[in-house]
């Protein structure tokens, strides 16, 4: 299979770096496995016998490295270069783009495609999973909430039998992050969010992590794959932490409770700041996420992981193998058929 | 949290001190599908021949006990007292904001009683109070509801506990 990166920024530099590390463990899935383009906003690399990935390593600026084509990621994938993308362009939650152009392009021409990119599924779910289906795609997005966490897999694949009756999770590591200071060093919001800022966890306008946006489009996109609801983002009730006092977190503490933003995902959809008792097993600090799955039948189950930063590379790449395992799979099937 | 509800109840019977008593005042709650989850037979305290036997029943319906109730009486056996056992919940709350504290303490939410109230006020004037309350577990749902209501009145934050 060959594959094209569109999207040069911090998490496609990261994915080609493990590609790199990794490709003979990836050929054991796919022998014929390729790396062929990468993309950024202005233009595009692309070799059909596969791009030299340790040359590429060495270069920040896609821009110098030699045979870089001027123009846009539309054309690497309209040229049928490649047989999956992965889309990691930045979050844009306005109107998607360009992630969707690309995802949409590419779905529509048989591609299959990865992204850790939530935009385009917030914007667009049912649109995409309809194209993937009609085109008899992979349309594969681990990476889209709570990064290394393998939630979808999991009630994918572990718990295609039990029903589930309530999702809710810590979503967001910079809220997560700042609540926790709060809690140890018994500091106040805005204490805590200037040192989330300087340290890079939270961004100069905090507003998509703080308000709650981001925590909200994460309940979207799981409401939307796994309990089969057909929502968008105001569909979601939500409340941030800026309301959130240090004595509130004092109060909270004196009675053995944490104060989290949790994203909930029942009867209700909800983002909002919930008393969770410290020893309850979605009570995990710092900038760590957990997700609490409740069913029928396996009751309670909790994961907890990295939910952003180079860490969603694992998800990344494990949506890549499962695509290399279906795909090649299914081709090596036929051609024995072929051959018989 | 918010559990599927049985409807539970507590009744207590006067049994005569002889054998085969007990058996024959457990036949009505059968009949009628309760489903015993205690009996305490206190025979330490007899009372002119009676024995006072304590039980607590799950019915699937207020029907089902108020005709076990009358099969006890057809068949002659004394009750001293019956009635519904309404399990409660004890839920933590914060409210942050401008918060009329004593107008929370004497928030009249019906079968709503608060256990615990502590207050502490920020530099900038804003009061951060935690409220520990008890709920019939039936009522839990709308009680959190109008608590909300309260706050988004006061212009007050509300977090409840998770997973209600």
């Amino acid at each position: 299979m060959r594959l094209a990166i569109i999207g040069f920024g911090f998490l496609g530099r990261n994915l080609l770096r493990v590609i790199w590390e990794k490709i003979s463990f990836i050929r054991k899935f796919d022998r014929d496995f390729l790396v062929v383009g990468v993309a950024n906003s202005r233009g595009y690399i692309y070799d059909r016998d596969g791009l030299n990935l340790e040359n590429l390593m060495a270069f920040n600026d896609l821009l110098r490295y030699p045979g870089f084509r001027a123009g846009s990621a539309v054309d690497l994938i309209r040229g049928d270069l490649c047989d999956v993308i992965v889309e990691a362009t930045p979050t844009n939650i306005r109107d998607g783009e360009p992630g969707l152009t690309h995802i949409k392009l590419a779905l529509s021409r048989g591609i299959h495609v990865v992204t850790p990119n939530k935009g385009p599924l917030v914007l667009a779910f049912r649109e995409l999973m309809y194209l993937a289906e009609k085109n008899d795609c992979d349309l594969l997005y681990e990476g889209t909430v709570a990064g290394a966490i393998p939630i979808f897999s999991l009630v994918k694949e572990c718990l295609q039998g039990d029903k589930i009756i309530r999702l809710s999770g810590i979503l967001n590591g910079t809220t997560n992050y700042i609540l926790s200071r709060m809690f140890f060093e018994e500091i106040g919001f805005d204490i805590a969010l200037k040192e989330a800022q300087e340290k890079g966890i939270a961004e100069r306008d905090p507003s998509y992590d703080v308000d709650g946006i981001d925590a909200a489009c994460k309940v979207v996109i799981l409401a939307n794959t796994l309990v089969g609801r057909d929502v968008k983002i105001n569909d979601v009730e939500r409340i941030g932490i800026r309301g959130i006092t240090q004595e509130a977190i004092s109060l909270a503490k004196k009675a053995n409770y944490a104060i989290k933003l949790i994203g909930t995902i029942d009867k209700r959809l909800e983002v909002a700041p919930k008393l969770v008792p410290i020893n309850h097993p979605l009570c995990v600090h710092g900038t760590l996420n957990a997700i609490h799955v409740e069913t029928d039948l396996a009751r309670e189950i909790t994961l907890v992981g990295y939910g952003a930063g180079k860490e969603t590379v694992s998800a990344m790449l494990n949506d890549i193998i499962t695509i290399l395992k279906k795909r090649t799979w299914r081709s090596s099937v036929i051609n024995s058929a072929k051959l018989a | 949290m918010l559990r599927d509800v049985q409807l539970k109840f507590s009744i207590t019977l006067a049994l005569p001190d002889k054998p085969g008593q007990l058996l024959r005042a457990l036949e009505p709650i059968a009949k009628n599908g309760g489903n015993i989850v205690s009996i305490i037979h206190e025979r330490d305290k007899p009372a002119e021949g009676y024995v006072p036997v304590s039980l607590v029943v799950d019915f699937l319906s207020h029907q089902s006990f108020k005709r076990t109730i009358e099969d006890l009486m057809n068949i002659g056996i004394t009750i001293i007292r019956s009635e519904e056992v309404i399990e409660r919940l004890r839920l933590m709350f914060i409210l942050i904001g401008n918060v009329d504290v004593k107008r929370v303490i004497e928030t009249r939410i019906e079968e709503m009683h608060v256990i615990n109230i502590e207050a502490m006020r920020s530099r900038v004037g804003e009061v951060s109070v935690r409220l520990e309350v008890e709920v019939p577990i039936d009522k839990a749902e709308k009680i959190i509801w109008e608590l909300k209501r309260a706050a988004d009145e006061q212009g007050a934050i509300l977090i409840p506990p998770i997973g209600v």
